[in-house]
């Protein structure tokens, strides 16, 4: 290479750099309201938090610096601490592949062509976007064990109904219940995909003499195992925040039965303005919940499958 | 252009951002005027009567503006607190019984007592019984009543007249209130299930249940503070919460509790006409008096070992940081002496006494229930001790739930559990 041509090459080079750099600049630019944002009223209160999780502080009093004495207090003597994370645990974990079949199953249920689809489809949709506590209010009413529509409806057919919301055994299963009626957030995102699953997959698959059967388990199910992933996702760490509906309907009880993780936290915070020990109990349930997200993701390379990717 | 678009949005921006970040509730001063914020917790018509006030006194001060601040809510102390710590809380504030401690010990209120005694003084006598204590923490004043209220019983007359079985009286007895409730306990149409209740009780609700503990003679914890066990497991506790399982448990008298959440609807049978009496506070009168399937008597608490009740407040007091103090105590004297109990004595009962008498509220047959009631008030747990809600409370809370939910429980194990979980909770928060 001749003098000028590494010249002219190192300008083109420089040029180039300071295109990346407005570029770059721009971009910056264009995404600082989200960044601002995420600065200013996530990230900077997380660090709060997490600061403060290793104090002693009620909002007026200055806080005391303890170390890890909140997370000492947590593991070893909270007994409300281990109870809310058990409450929680069995939650998600049959709330979650619940959520994850029945919203599917919902799902290929309206995908079907069938007259009316649009209005089969709102009312499924339409209890998750109601506001959550005029949902719990709803469902109080309908669970009441003397007079609830529930219990009258089990009464027709000679069953005693059980007292719900009262009962230590039934106040988590109705919560889930109650719940369970919000499946069609899940059902939005697994139609949007199914309709995105090629005609013609099914033409060959039929031509080759599958049946619906395997079809379905050799097309539709693997097409959709990022939609799955994504629902299974969102499903465990909203499951994991779960506050309204004990909140609302049973406040913890009876006996600590519905004692939800992020409802004891809101006690500590909010009730005894213990603000470190709630800190440090949001810390652990981010752990949690990142640890599992985490593992998700990792294991996600064995079952979800993109289209156009080379196996 | 693209410079222009992008310098824009900065500027923008740059404006958001400030806009957000600055202080908004500086409060100004209108021409000479001095304003003051007066917060509460009160929402709705709630709020009418504090609006009344406020006008009759703007009208009387022209030297003072007054603005209301609601939130309502549970979140109404929470926002209370983030305030007082970042200095710009309301001038006056209003807060619950259970909160003064808490408050006060914070230090978020100013003392009374020398404002009591000085340009403006309050004469302190003028009071009804008992509705003063509350305000008080430490031997010194520091908040003044807004509007209370001591539990009662309330039965519908159309019921007793039925089965004409004779109203209550004041001075009754736990007994007799389990004889009438029994007699008004009813399986109208044969079926096995009962449908019409002697009497609704408070199921888990705990500072209610203080009542019942006080009544038969005793009390949740030790007069210093430090003391659960020998007071949440002692015999007077124990038979106070044995009798209160009995009514629902053994005489089937009470209808079952229909949620464990003071937030869920709770009981209705008595709202509907299916329950005879309710033990409760004056909260649901107005609609009890409207309501077409009750005809309402009001009578006090029934006697156990001891007549004794208790006393739900809410108080108004000056924030300790406040810039304007001799006009926050004007106002605040104002409101809960006797010009405001003027206006407040058509909506509860007026906190001052000659007000309630001239309004005939003393001897009318429901009100005077209430106001002969504050007579027999005993101190609440949360008046020994700031850790109550975090110690006591739940476990009062699941003790209560355990005798409702399991009948065969063994209740002097029930209660020794209790007194243990709050005592280990207790002498935790007192080690920090």
């Amino acid at each position: 290479m001749t003098l000028t041509g590494r010249a002219k090459a190192l300008r083109r080079a420089r040029r180039s750099t300071s295109l990346a750099r407005r570029e770059a600049l721009t971009f910056y630019l264009l995404i600082s309201p989200w960044l601002i944002g995420l600065l200013l009223f996530v990230l900077g209160p997380m660090v709060a938090s997490l600061v403060v999780s290793f104090t002693r502080w009620d909002l007026l009093s200055p806080a005391t610096f303890i170390g890890l004495q909140n997370y000492e207090k947590m593991l070893t003597r909270d007994p409300l601490f281990w109870q809310s994370l058990k409450v929680t645990a069995i939650y998600t974990c049959v709330y979650v592949p619940m959520e994850l079949a029945g919203g599917l199953v919902l799902a290929l249920l309206l995908n079907q062509r069938l007259r009316f689809e649009g209005v089969f489809r709102t009312i499924y949709y339409l209890p998750s976007v109601l506001p959550g506590v005029a949902f719990v209010v709803l469902w109080i009413w309908i669970l009441h064990p003397d007079v609830g529509l529930l219990n009258t409806l089990l009464s027709y057919v000679g069953i005693q109904g059980p007292r719900w919301l009262a009962d230590p055994g039934w106040a988590l299963p109705a919560l889930l219940m109650m719940s369970l009626w919000g499946l069609g957030r899940s059902m939005v995102i697994y139609l949007a995909s199914l309709q995105g699953i090629p005609r013609h997959l099914y033409e060959a698959a039929s031509i080759d003499g599958a049946n619906s059967w395997q079809s379905f388990w050799k097309i539709t199910i693997p097409l959709l195992t990022p939609t799955i992933f994504f629902n299974l996702v969102l499903s465990i760490i909203s499951t994991f925040q779960t506050f309204t509906s004990a909140y609302v309907a049973t406040d913890g009880g009876p006996l600590d039965s519905t004692l939800f993780y992020v409802l004891y936290l809101f006690r500590q915070a909010f009730q005894y303005f213990n603000m470190g020990y709630a800190s440090a109990l949001a810390w652990v349930l981010f752990l949690i919940i990142l640890a599992l997200t985490l593992l998700i993701v990792r294991s996600s390379g064995r079952w979800v499958f993109y289209e156009g990717e080379r196996r | 252009m693209k410079r222009f678009a992008l310098t824009t949005t900065l500027v923008i921006l740059a404006v958001l951002l400030l806009t957000a970040c600055g202080s908004g509730t500086e409060p100004q001063a209108e021409g000479t005027k001095m304003i003051l914020r007066a917060g509460t917790g009160d929402s709705g018509e709630g709020l009418e009567p504090h609006q009344q006030i406020i006008a009759a006194f703007e009208d009387e001060n022209p030297d003072i503006l007054v603005q209301l601040e609601a939130v309502a809510g549970r979140d109404y102390y929470t926002r209370l607190l983030t305030q007082i710590a970042a200095k710009d809380a309301p001038d006056i504030m209003q807060i619950g019984d259970d909160a003064v401690p808490m408050f006060v010990d914070k230090g978020a209120f100013l003392p009374l007592d020398d404002y009591i005694d000085g340009d403006y003084p309050l004469d302190t006598s003028i009071y009804l019984p008992g509705v003063l204590e509350p305000g008080q923490w430490e031997g010194k004043q520091w908040l003044l009543p807004k509007d209370f209220t001591p539990l009662g019983v309330y039965y519908n007359k159309i019921i007793f007249d039925v089965y004409g079985v004779d109203y209550p009286t004041d001075g009754w007895t736990w007994q007799d209130m389990l004889e009438t409730a029994q007699a008004l306990t009813k399986d109208t149409d044969g079926d096995g299930k009962t449908d019409i209740w002697g009497i609704q009780l408070t199921a888990n609700w705990t500072t209610g249940f203080e009542y019942w503990v006080a009544a038969a003679g005793g009390s949740l914890i030790s007069e210093d503070g430090t003391e659960f066990v020998g007071y949440m497991d002692s015999p007077q506790t124990i038979e106070a919460v044995q009798f209160f399982a009995d009514l629902y448990n053994t005489y089937k008298v009470a209808p079952p509790p229909a949620d464990f959440s003071l937030w869920a609807g709770g009981n209705a049978e008595f709202d509907n006409g299916q329950a005879a009496m309710r033990l409760f506070g004056r909260w649901p009168q107005a609609s009890y008096l409207e309501n077409p399937s009750i005809e309402l008597g009001v009578v006090g608490v029934p006697v156990g070992d001891t007549r004794a009740n208790i006393l739900f407040w809410g108080g108004f007091g000056i924030f300790e940081g406040t810039k304007h103090p001799e006009a926050a105590w004007r106002f605040l004297s104002y409101y809960t002496g006797e010009e405001g109990s003027q206006v407040w004595k058509d909506w509860a009962i007026p906190p001052v006494a000659s007000v309630a008498d001239e309004a005939g509220l003393t001897t009318d047959p429901i009100e005077g229930v209430w106001i002969n009631e504050l007579n027999y008030l005993v101190p609440r747990a949360y008046v020994f001790t700031p850790y109550w809600n975090e110690t006591a409370d739940p476990a009062l809370r699941k003790a209560l739930e355990t005798v409702l939910i399991e009948p065969e429980a063994n209740i002097t194990e029930v209660m020794q559990t209790a007194a243990q979980e709050a005592q280990t909770a207790l002498e935790e928060k007192l080690a920090e």
